[in-house]
């Protein structure tokens, strides 16, 4: 074929395509899972793959996208860092110590998990350590010591929110305030299960220990830090976190990982996965299809067995467990490979009956008396013939195979080594999520493999109304 | 040639068939549950051995006595034999629908493969079928009309409908189903265990309502396809020759329609019935492991999790011989819909 030609047929498959209005739709939305998944590194962190096996522990667990209060009309503390160098403009000397006192403005319903103090790191010497002090200043005047004397050796991380000291400090501070009695086994359930931030930053009243009601206002979170003799600290990598009740577009799931990060990063696969297996499955199924017609005979109804025993395999079983098979996980080759396996078996028939027809092409059988090898008859002659019907099969294969990548995720035989939509659903059903009503951790990903199914039905339905004529009319 | 000799060579090829994924499925299986089956040995011996010294009969040479009770159960195991004898007697055992026993029972007490088949088999046919059938009707339904208005506003909604409820995973669309309807709104439970303390009507409405969630899942997953691919194929034929003569007769268009077009149309979509009724039989393993539907489906997932060979054997080939009469039954149904068709082998003889 020459350049010219191919430029012609190009545009004018271009201008056939410029009509088709599903066509240009999965067209812009390729377009977009094209550079959603390009530009994941930059959109967010480049190391997610590897960030993802582990705990996010600055991040909040389990909380919904910002913008869901939208919605609920409930206010809720947004995630808050004060990375180290805003950090140091509140860090005074005194000649005992430091003192770090952070004000910070509590406009909202519900008071942010959590009050995290990462990476302080004390130097000692001798017996003596640095011990921290923590205090909270309320706008009504009100103070409350959370911690005192906690020693500092090597590199230590506060956290308040989840100490049954503090939850035990807290609610003797309340009976304190409002001297409300309460039996010992009320008591020891409220130690369990108090939300002690609520109550922290809640309305001084009687029943504030079972429904607290925000109290808005300037707040001071005081950290006294002692450092006697040699001692001292370093706050240089310290940061405050005041872990928030929302957490960026998608909110975060379980272990406190991004959604959004995730379902960027999980795009790559998807879009990999799809258009790998659906290419690879259309040749295979293509070239098998075209063998078995130009052969004919006893190969023909040999390779239509072998065909007919492929198709009857039952195959999400095998593949499952192909899976326990190779250790519990399969790497995304071997998933490319397996769907490939198991996939070309429906193409296979079809391009079969097509190239029957070829066959009794006269220029089919010109090649023949002129004595043209096999292979340059099937390559050369029949396959091309078969290209605008493979084009359409492979933009419509795409989708299965998007889905069934998905669902060899979700049943927790995915690839261990990168983000998919199927491992987050998976890790959802597990957290049962649906139970829960984690909605943010279950919706975007399935909205994301159905989008990404979506867009290559539309193409598919496109290109199979152009290059297949027979169609036309429909 | 007859179709007693056709369905006869059909009847050979697919036994063959059979047999071989028969080989090959209990190829892969014995190789999987090996190292299953060893440690479960050494957990035997080892229990038997605590339970002889609670009472007081601890062999004299406890190691010789391991050896001996190991080499025992590996025979009863077969685990003495080379891999290939293994694999030949779990397929001979399958074909002659041998499929013994699981080691732990599923369902409360079922510990026999055939008697859990038989009890998951009626639970799929129940939600699936029934999803199949109402999927069928209204597909038919719908594609008909959208056929008979192309390019309509209802058309148009369908197509675009049908193309994005393809793209949507069944067993997603279930999860959200239960967020919304079994925990955020409390309308039907969440779980598809049937109560087994109701009996008689109480019965009958305690499983209508655990099938609410699923049934509406597999007909909204499944409906648009059907729709799509009947509009499709009656656009096709409303362009036929005869349909223009039934017109020019002035048969009435219900009739052009039902009687004529849809006549015209059915060998492919009786090909399709058949295979998706069958097709249901098997059951979804993800779907009904969302729902906790206790059918074929979910009874596969547990084989496969706690590695019980003889019931996945049993599962694989009770699919695989559903699937193998599916294409005789469609083959055979083709040939008596449309004469000008000969399927297969019979069109060569």
């Amino acid at each position: 074929m020459r350049w010219v030609d191919l430029k012609e047929s190009l545009s004018d498959f271009w201008f056939e395509f410029r009509r088709e209005k599903t066509g240009i739709a999965g067209l812009a939305l390729l377009i977009f899972w094209i550079v959603v998944a390009v530009s994941a590194p930059y959109v967010t962190e480049p190391n997610i793959p590897d960030k993802w096996k582990t705990i996010w522990i600055e991040n909040p667990k389990v909380v919904p996208p910002t913008w869901s209060s939208i919605f609920s009309g409930v206010s809720e503390a947004p995630h808050e860092v004060i990375y180290p160098e805003e950090l140091q403009k509140y860090v005074q000397s005194t000649t005992r110590g430091l003192i770090i006192d952070i004000p910070y403005n509590m406009k909202y319903d519900v008071p942010p998990q959590d009050i995290v103090l990462m990476n302080i790191s004390g130097k000692a010497d001798g017996r003596l350590r640095p011990s921290l002090t923590l205090k909270i200043v309320r706008p009504d005047g009100k103070e409350i010591t959370l911690l005192s004397g906690v020693k500092i050796k090597g590199t230590t991380t506060i956290q308040v929110a989840r100490d049954s000291g503090v939850r035990k400090t807290v609610i003797n501070w309340v009976k304190g305030e409002t001297g409300i009695q309460l039996d010992p086994s009320k008591e020891l359930q409220l130690v369990t299960s108090i939300d002690t931030m609520r109550v922290l930053f809640a309305q001084i009243s009687p029943d504030m220990l079972e429904y607290p009601k925000a109290l808005q206002g300037e707040y001071h979170i005081v950290f006294e830090i002692k450092t006697p003799g040699n001692t001292s600290v370093d706050l240089s990598n310290a940061k405050l976190i005041l872990p928030g009740r929302t957490y960026g577009y998608l909110g975060t799931d379980d272990k406190g990982r991004d959604l959004f990060a995730g379902i960027v990063w999980g795009s790559r696969v998807s879009l990999t996965i799809g258009v790998a297996t659906a290419v690879l499955t259309v040749l295979v199924g293509i070239f098998y299809g075209v063998a078995a017609a130009y052969f004919g005979g006893w190969t023909d109804e040999i390779m239509m067995r072998f065909q007919e025993f492929m198709a009857s395999i039952p195959t999400l079983p095998i593949l499952i467990l192909l899976g326990t098979y190779f250790g519990g996980h399969i790497q995304l080759w071997q998933i490319v490979l397996l769907l490939t396996v198991f996939g070309w078996v429906g193409v296979a028939r079809v391009a079969r009956s097509m190239a029957y027809q070829i066959k009794e092409q006269t220029y089919v059988e010109a090649a023949i008396a002129l004595g043209a090898g096999s292979g340059r008859i099937i390559f050369k002659h029949m396959m091309p013939q078969l290209l605008p019907y493979a084009f359409a099969q492979m933009a419509l294969s795409v989708p299965g195979a998007v889905l069934a990548e998905a669902s060899l995720s979700f049943l927790g035989l995915g690839d261990p080594t990168q983000v998919t939509w199927g491992q987050i659903l998976h890790d959802a059903q597990n957290a049962n999520a649906a139970v829960n009503g984690y909605w943010w951790w279950v919706i975007p990903p399935g909205l994301a493999i159905a989008l990404v199914a979506f867009t290559f039905v539309l193409l598919g339905t496109a290109l199979d109304r152009i290059l297949n004529p027979r169609l036309r009319r429909l | 040639m007859g179709l007693g000799k056709y369905l006869l060579i059909r009847a050979i090829n697919a036994l063959i068939v059979l047999s071989i994924v028969v080989l090959v499925v209990s190829a892969l299986f014995v190789k999987v549950a090996e190292k299953e089956l060893e440690s479960r040995i050494q957990e035997i011996v080892n229990a038997e051995y605590q339970s002889l010294v609670q009472q007081n009969r601890a062999p004299s040479d406890p190691e010789a006595w391991k050896m001996e009770r190991i080499k025992y159960y590996r025979h009863l195991y077969k685990l003495d034999q080379p891999y290939h004898i293994r694999v030949l007697y779990y397929a001979k055992r399958t074909i002659t629908l041998d499929f013994g026993n699981t080691r732990i029972p599923i369902f409360g007490t079922e510990r026999n493969v055939k008697a859990i088949i038989s009890l998951a088999l009626p639970r799929t046919i129940l939600l699936f079928t029934t999803a199949q059938i109402i999927v069928i009707i209204l597909g038919l339904l719908l594609g008909v009309k959208a056929a008979q208005k192309v390019g309509s506003l209802f058309d148009r909604a369908l197509s675009v409908l049908a193309l994005v409820t393809t793209s949507i995973p069944m067993w997603w669309f279930g999860m959200i189903m239960l967020l919304i309807f079994a925990f955020k709104l409390g309308w039907f439970p969440s779980n598809s265990m049937p109560n087994p303390n109701l009996t008689g009507l109480d019965h009958v409405l305690d499983v209508a309502r655990r099938l609410v969630l699923p049934i509406t899942t597999i007909v909204f997953v499944l409906f648009g396809g059907w729709a799509w691919v009947t509009r499709n194929i009656m656009i096709s034929t409303l362009q036929e020759d005869f349909i223009m003569v039934a017109r020019a007769k002035g048969v009435p268009e219900r009739k052009v329609i039902y009687g004529h077009g849809l006549r015209a149309a059915a060998p492919p979509i009786v090909t399709m019935t058949i295979f998706s009724l069958l097709g249901s039989l098997g059951g979804a393993i993800i779907t009904e492991s969302v729902f906790n539907w206790p059918g074929m489906g979910r009874v596969y997932w547990i084989a496969i999790e706690t590695q019980e060979i003889n019931l996945v054997m049993g599962l694989t080939f009770i699919s695989v011989v559903l699937y193998l009469a599916g294409v005789i039954i469609a083959d055979i149904s083709y040939g008596f819909l449309d004469p000008r068709v000969r399927v297969g082998a019979s069109a060569k003889m």
